[in-house]
């Protein structure tokens, strides 16, 4: 059985429809990447996976646990971190209690526990130093990589990252997918929404392509980007559009 | 001249004058403090029910709010102490009357405070909450509150200084506050400018430190997201 199997789901906004009766399994393992113009339904897809938006048709299943009921939304979200698009670091505490809040209240993890497997990832992020930093005191790259590091200490089995190096400049953006690659070689499940497209060729088991809410594309990284774009010319301007 | 001398016959502060501004004070305060107190606690519950996702929940709390914003507090004090124990045919004293409508009047505009902090906090910060797992309650309690209280604080002061210097319209029901008590000297004296001084001063003295706090708290407790 799929880790997560998305079933005939559709979603609007509005009378924007941004997913259509769209269908698709992942896996515990890899890492795929979703691709596709913007306002295709990738980070709807993300959100739909996670709870945040609920679907107008359909279902999801994470581990079995339907999303459409909100008494398994805790455990689906467990089951499933997420990274957004925008650095979210809470205020008020600093980066040691940001990632060991959650773990602490939710998990009842002992504090130390909590502590020791918090400077384990933020050495994995390379941020060791900064346990005692500030929200104000960390660069946008710093942020989101100690929002990486908060969502792996809820010991998720799959990452969902919406576009995390989208609101980056080029040298945080690598920094970021630095440490996304990392954690790709050490087996960690990842679904990314990204526009990087060196990252989906570096990292990537399998890829999918996303137009008008629908499925264009579901294939490993080498059929995608030789032989996909050229029997899909959607695909082959898409990638011709972002210079690749 | 004939008029300066015969005022000059009643111009004479006595030092008891001095403990009748301070015993005044004490009364401006207390009244004023109890009201804050009372009004913050139902301003917060208040407040929070205007944040329910229900349309239905969060609306009816307007109707306590907005006729409480949009009249008069001199309306409302006299409606209270004049007006309710006609209805209720039990008399209330000029205290009760006047932390009951201060407590009140707080309680509306203390919950909109409220009720914009909270949604001042980023959505980004509650759904980063339910992405970790929390639910509403949680993210609310662990994430959200301490922002939301961080925004809150500043604008309470300011709203608690003005209620500070709204509570001299209880004089007109005969509360002996600051206010009351100068009007009672200006016709014992006869001397409104020392009177009035003493009284400007000693209102200024209590709400100058609290404007400044605001402004540093405001300052030191900003979030830039």
């Amino acid at each position: 059985m799929a880790m997560i199997e998305v079933k005939n789901i559709t979603k609007s906004f509005g009378s924007n429809i941004v997913l259509r009766d769209f269908s698709v399994d992942f896996e515990q393992s890899g890492v795929t990447v979703i691709l596709g113009p913007s306002g295709t339904g990738k980070s709807t897809l993300l959100r739909c996976i996670n709870g945040l938006e609920k679907t107008d048709k359909g279902e999801i299943l994470v581990d079995g646990l339907s999303v459409n009921n909100k008494k398994n939304l805790r455990q689906i979200r467990l089951a499933c971190g997420m990274v957004f698009q925008q650095t979210v670091i809470f205020p008020q505490m600093n980066v040691m209690e940001n990632l060991i809040m959650s773990p602490i209240k939710l998990l009842k993890t002992p504090k130390g526990e909590a502590v020791d497997r918090a400077r384990f990832y933020l050495k994995k992020v390379g941020l060791e130093s900064k346990e005692k930093s500030r929200h104000n005191e960390l660069s946008g790259g710093e942020q989101q990589r100690i929002a990486i590091a908060r969502a792996l200490m809820m010991n998720p089995k799959a990452l969902l990252l919406d576009e995390v190096t989208s609101a980056l400049d080029p040298e945080m953006t690598r920094e970021v997918l630095n440490i996304l690659e990392n954690l790709a070689s050490e087996g960690v499940c990842m679904l990314c929404v990204t526009h990087e497209m060196q990252f989906a060729k570096d990292v990537a088991s399998r890829i999918l392509f996303l137009d008008g809410g629908k499925l264009i594309c579901d294939t490993g990284k080498e059929d995608f980007f030789y032989n996909a774009r050229k029997e899909n010319e959607r695909i082959n301007k898409f990638l011709s559009f972002i210079g690749d | 001249m004939q008029e300066a001398h015969v005022y000059g016959k009643y111009a004479h502060f006595a030092i008891g004058d001095l403990y009748t501004f301070l015993s005044s004070c004490g009364t401006t305060l207390t009244v004023t403090l109890i009201s804050l107190f009372l009004g913050s606690i139902l301003g917060i519950v208040i407040g929070l029910i205007r944040c329910s996702h229900n349309k239905v929940v969060c609306t009816v709390p307007l109707v306590f709010i907005e006729p409480l914003r949009n009249s008069p507090l001199v309306v409302q004090l006299f409606l209270v102490y004049y007006g309710l124990p006609v209805v209720t045919g039990t008399l209330l004293d000029v205290y009760s009357a006047a932390i009951l409508t201060l407590s009140l009047n707080t309680a509306a505009f203390f919950s909109v405070l409220v009720h914009n902090s909270i949604k001042a906090v980023p959505v980004a910060q509650w759904e980063v909450g339910y992405a970790l797992g929390h639910s509403k309650a949680s993210t609310f309690i662990h994430i959200i509150a301490q922002q939301a209280v961080r925004l809150l604080i500043p604008q309470a002061i300011t709203l608690y200084i003005g209620q500070l210097q709204c509570s001299s319209i209880l004089s007109l029901i005969s509360l002996r506050d600051l206010c009351r008590v100068g009007q009672l000297l200006t016709v014992r004296t006869m001397q409104p400018f020392i009177v009035w001084g003493i009284v400007f001063f000693l209102y200024y003295a209590i709400s100058f430190p609290l404007a400044r706090l605001a402004s540093y708290l405001e300052k030191r407790l900003n979030y830039s997201y």
